[in-house]
């Protein structure tokens, strides 16, 4: 067993040190070293085109209009891989809520951490508690600027809402939270759906040219459809068509998502403790 | 562009922090030492200019896991026998 092991070992690390020697060096792509020199043409440029990166730096901020290409190739070109990402965090929450739906048949009611309406939470230090809490505005705050700037800047919908979820997981360690875990769920779970239905809504409403086609993008400026220079520019937020809108729609989906996941399991060691199952640590 | 000294470094205390999380008997411990890989992996993945990256693996690695993995150890035992 031991050499069986062993083996697959190195032959994983074998196969992971080949795929190291094929990759590119830093801040260069893979085919052709003078790809950013073309870049702006008003056309579809094929002009040594060797891989696909090399296109997607060449056309990216061109046809979608998002000054960063890894939102375009996430939300645009590559768009159905993202909406399958979303699907499957959707199923795993779905597999979470159903393991964790015995918290809402039985009678379970949080006990309450308050001793009045002014105080501070029993269990934990004060000034953890209230680090947290004050915590958990600005965190949110630079998840949301995360969304909406995804097509301008680094970021996009899943980093963001990872961002913002550890703003929950905050307010957890605070316990400042709501005793309602039922009420919570009803709540998070709609938003949670909305989201992954304004993707694939999104996605049907382009169905005359392709599913998920940017069909906003360099249109009209109103309609976040405005065309931006080529190279080096400021940024624009309504520019990328679509594009900030799926951003929009996967930062909801997982936020939401995560966070009904880290509440019910918090709730959960809540319930075990009060069992007698849980160790204190 | 990052120095290859610093790059050498920050991979080490990788390697390190990867071998502590397996070493430790404490699971605490393990999850602590496991947070503090992606945290350095999160500045490795932003001097190799690739921040998307580096902000995902900053919210997924070092805060979600971390959060989820310790209450798992709260839910089952502290002590690796």
């Amino acid at each position: 067993m031991r050499l069986i092991s062993l083996l697959s070992v190195v032959f994983i690390a074998g196969f992971l040190l080949v795929a190291v020697m094929r990759l590119h060096p830093v801040g260069e792509p893979l085919g052709n070293r003078d790809v950013f020199r073309f870049r702006g043409d008003t056309v579809t440029d094929m002009r040594n085109v060797d891989t696909m990166d090399d296109y997607f730096l060449r056309n990216g901020q061109r046809e979608t209009g998002s000054n960063n290409i890894v939102a375009s190739v996430v939300f645009d070109y590559r768009g159905f891989d993202t909406l399958g990402e979303a699907t499957v965090l959707f199923i795993v929450v779905c597999a979470i809520s159903m393991l964790m739906s015995f918290l809402y048949n039985q009678n379970y009611v949080m006990e309450a951490n308050f001793r009045g309406p002014d105080e501070f939470p029993r269990n934990v230090s004060r000034i953890i508690s209230f680090g947290s809490f004050m915590l958990f505005p600005l965190i949110i705050s630079f998840g949301i600027y995360l969304v909406l700037h995804g097509h301008i800047s680094p970021g996009g919908g899943f980093q963001g809402g990872a961002v913002m979820a550890s703003g929950t997981a905050l307010l957890l360690i605070s316990l400042l939270i709501t005793r309602h875990v039922q009420r919570t769920k009803v709540i998070f779970s709609f938003f949670e759906s909305l989201g992954l239905t304004v993707f694939i809504s999104l996605g049907f409403a382009g169905i005359t040219a392709s599913f998920l086609y940017n069909f906003l993008a360099n249109g009209s400026p109103l309609f976040l459809g405005r065309t931006i220079p080529f190279g080096p520019n400021p940024g624009f937020l309504n520019s990328a068509g679509i594009l900030p809108l799926l951003s929009l729609a996967v930062g909801v989906e997982v936020f939401f998502g995560i966070s009904i996941i880290l509440i019910q399991l918090y709730h959960f060691t809540r319930y075990a403790s009060r069992a007698g199952g849980g160790r204190d640590i | 562009m990052i120095s290859p000294i610093i790059f050498i470094i920050l991979s080490i205390v990788i390697i390190i922090a990867a071998f502590l999380s397996l070493y430790f008997r404490d699971l605490l411990a393990c999850v602590v030492s496991f947070s503090v890989l992606s945290l350095v992996l999160t500045v490795i993945y932003f001097h190799l200019d690739a921040p998307d990256v580096a902000i995902a693996e900053a919210g997924i690695g070092a805060a979600l896991t971390t959060c989820i993995f310790v209450i798992a150890v709260k839910l089952t035992r502290r002590r690796e026998e």
